[in-house]
């Protein structure tokens, strides 16, 4: 599973930046195409619904998710074969 | 959702997709199905919400959602219908309906989405704005009282009564899914964030600045209720959360 | 049978299942009348907080598939201004019974009048159209009951029986069929756009509950039902359309009643005045004295004046300072003289003959 931001739905408000446990979303720097800055993902892998949520069989913490006043906020499959980067927490 | 009709057309940093969020979600866990399901709403920012919902949804004139609903509800109780409202919607010029649908109980759930301002018009006073606010029609901050929708709700006799905000979306989509539960009219309040007419004349410049606010000056009734007993002050800016009734008064067009 | 209670009686034979009302003098046994028969006929009786509500009960419980009225008289009728506006421009078929009364404001409570004729083809804010129906007794009551439903169903638009208080507290022998014709509406095609016109301009209805999903606005809509407020294009079309359904369709709404074709002074009424003219003309039977008797006010069927081919003037007495009779003008070069008439009494026979023999 992959933490995405629709860049098309996101209208910049900030508020997952506020809510993230894990601080994964960092508020952004450079207006995109629609001249909305969209919050950067930090690390995302490490997102505990990237890997948790298929064994789970539910949505974990889901706070970005719920509280994103524009449904912007989702976790993707990855297509098979793609490259992943694996977080390994001490 | 309706995928062909996003973006919504909310401003950036409004609540009123985040309590839209946590309605779906909590309709989704009563599995209900979206033939059977109904939205109505009227006239505001929260009240176009149920454009967004892929189900049956009906958009009426300002304040009149509630007697649309209990139409629909009255004439087909197989239906689950819920209604999305705003504050100016609900209690301003629909509060004689909502009063009256309150008093008949009758099976609906009704989610205000109250972010204290009319929010479609640009940021006129509205019932619920705190007294001394500043709006566009109270340049000199807001002179009357605020109205308190939940105890309203409560004298005028809904069965399930209970306020949360943006900030809280997991009690808020938890305290939904009761209020779907309950038979008889639930009132859920959800304040919400209006950064581009509220906070910006309020001191709360972003978004994020008028969750903080819910965050710290959130207040769960228990502890006020436990405040109250011990004869202590309760801040004066506090917003009172939780659940504030659940009772089982006689309910009308129940799904048999 | 008294007036109120016929129409009640029609519209519970037209299958009315759904009735949101609130009480108002002259129109209340309506209401009475649904509330004791309505429960067991299976059907909702729903006394509602005011009139807003009334109509807003009735028009969600039509989405729902169901025959809905209410009843009032005017000022309630005032109150339901708006949402008839979202009725038409959601294409919501309702019926709605005006037993009208003195007016303007509070005016006459138990007294009647004819002054809502052109509050309920224009009073709604924008472009619409609308079908109204006058009946002249208590059989017209229950026949014209009847037929408000099944033309609010088959052209799904607001349906006012625009009776008075003359006609609504009016004690007669009616009439009852052992069953009445229904025209149902027309069920939205799998597939189909929601707010699609059919070839007669007319959508099919998408019952809630029926697995449509469909969004239902009174914002400017597209075929889709999405709301679209900025494109005058879909602006145009729509309202054109709302009101060319019905306007187009005149001929076949039409419903009048025509005495002495032949006459060159002619009555054209609608409603309680009609049974003033058919006394003079009952009373003057060596005269030749021509009736034009609308049973269908709105779309307002002009065809009929060009039934009276010598007609040299049209005598039109209403309860109002000439509503109908502006309209007329509008449709003849025949002068048309205005007997207007107040407080609430029926014009006498012998006023409406003198006025034929000051014409003479």
């Amino acid at each position: 599973m992959r933490l995405v931001i629709d860049e098309k739905r996101c209208k910049g408000c900030d508020l997952c930046t506020m809510v993230c446990p894990y601080r994964i979303f960092q508020p952004g720097k450079r207006p995109n195409m629609r001249g909305i800055v969209v919050p950067e993902l930090d690390r995302p892998e490490r997102c505990p619904n990237t890997r948790l949520q298929a064994l789970y069989g539910r949505t974990l913490c889901g706070m970005c998710q719920m509280i994103c006043p524009d449904q912007a906020i989702s976790w993707q499959e990855e297509r098979p074969g793609e490259k992943r980067k694996v977080a390994i927490e001490f | 959702m309706r995928a062909d009709r996003l973006p919504h057309i909310f401003c950036s940093g409004c609540g009123n997709g985040t309590v839209l969020n946590c309605t779906l979600n909590a309709v989704d866990q009563m599995g209900w199905k979206k033939e059977e399901t109904v939205f109505v709403s009227g006239i505001g920012c929260s009240s176009r919400a149920p454009g967004y919902i892929l189900a049956d949804s009906l958009h009426t004139t300002h304040g009149r959602a509630l007697a649309f609903a209990t139409g629909i509800k009255m004439a087909k109780p197989e239906l689950h219908v819920v209604v999305l409202t705003g504050d100016g919607d609900l209690a301003a010029i629909g509060g004689n309906h909502f009063i009256h649908a309150c008093r008949r109980n009758i099976d609906l759930s009704v989610v205000c989405m109250n972010n204290m301002i009319y929010g479609m018009t640009g940021g006129q006073v509205s019932p619920t704005t705190p007294r001394t606010a500043l709006s566009t029609t109270t340049p000199y901050g807001s002179a009357e009282p605020a109205f308190d929708l939940c105890e309203l709700a409560i004298a005028a006799g809904a069965n399930y009564v209970s306020r949360w905000t943006s900030f809280h979306v997991k009690e808020l989509t938890r305290a939904i899914l009761a209020g779907l539960r309950i038979p008889g009219l639930s009132f859920i309040e959800a304040l919400s964030q209006c950064p581009t007419n509220f906070g910006k004349r309020n001191k709360f410049r972003q978004a994020m600045d008028q969750v903080e606010y819910f965050k710290t000056h959130g207040i769960l009734i228990e502890k006020v209720q436990r405040l109250r007993e011990e004869g202590k002050d309760i801040p004066p800016d506090a917003i009172v959360l939780g659940e504030m009734i659940r009772r089982n008064r006689p309910a009308m067009g129940v799904r048999k | 049978m008294q007036g109120n209670v016929a129409c009640a009686e029609g519209a519970l034979a037209a299958g009315c299942s759904f009735f949101g009302g609130y009480p108002i003098t002259p129109s209340t046994e309506i209401a009475e009348h649904m509330a004791l028969k309505l429960p067991k006929a299976g059907g909702v009786f729903l006394q509602m907080e005011d009139e807003i509500g009334s109509i807003a009960a009735v028009i969600g419980a039509s989405w729902t598939g169901a025959r809905a009225m209410t009843a009032t008289s005017g000022p309630g009728f005032s109150l339901m201004m708006e949402n008839i506006g979202f009725a038409a421009m959601t294409e919501t078929p309702c019926v709605i019974v005006n037993v009208q009364r003195g007016g303007p404001s509070t005016g006459q409570p138990t007294m009647s009048g004819q002054a809502d004729m052109l509050q309920c083809r224009f009073g709604s804010h924008g472009d619409y159209s609308i079908i109204a129906l006058s009946p002249e007794s208590v059989q017209e009551m229950y026949e014209l009951s009847v037929m408000a439903f099944n033309l609010a169903d088959r052209f799904r638009v607001p349906v006012f029986l625009m009776a008075d208080e003359i006609i609504g507290h009016l004690r007669e022998r009616i009439e009852i069929p052992d069953s009445v014709q229904r025209v149902e509406r027309r069920p939205l095609n799998q597939g189909d756009l929601p707010f699609h016109p059919g070839e007669d301009l007319v959508p099919g209805f998408p019952r809630f509950g029926s697995g449509f999903k469909v969004h239902v606005t009174g914002l400017t809509h597209d075929e889709r039902g999405y709301p679209c407020t900025t494109n005058p294009k879909v602006h145009e079309e729509l309202v054109k359309r709302l009101v060319e359904k019905v306007e187009s369709k005149r001929h076949e709404i039409a419903d009048y009643r025509v005495t002495n074709p032949d006459a060159e002074r002619v009555f054209v009424t609608y409603g309680s005045p009609s049974r003033s003219v058919e006394q003079v003309i009952h009373d003057n039977p060596g005269e030749e004295i021509g009736h034009l008797r609308f049973r269908v006010v709105w779309p307002f069927p002009e065809d009929a004046l060009r039934e009276f081919k010598d007609a040299k003037a049209f005598f039109v007495p209403e309860q109002n300072l000439g509503q109908i009779a502006r309209e007329i003008e509008r449709h003849t070069s025949v002068p048309v003289i205005r007997l207007p008439r107040f407080g609430g009494s029926l014009h006498t026979p012998e006023e409406l003959t003198s006025a034929l023999g000051a014409f003479k």
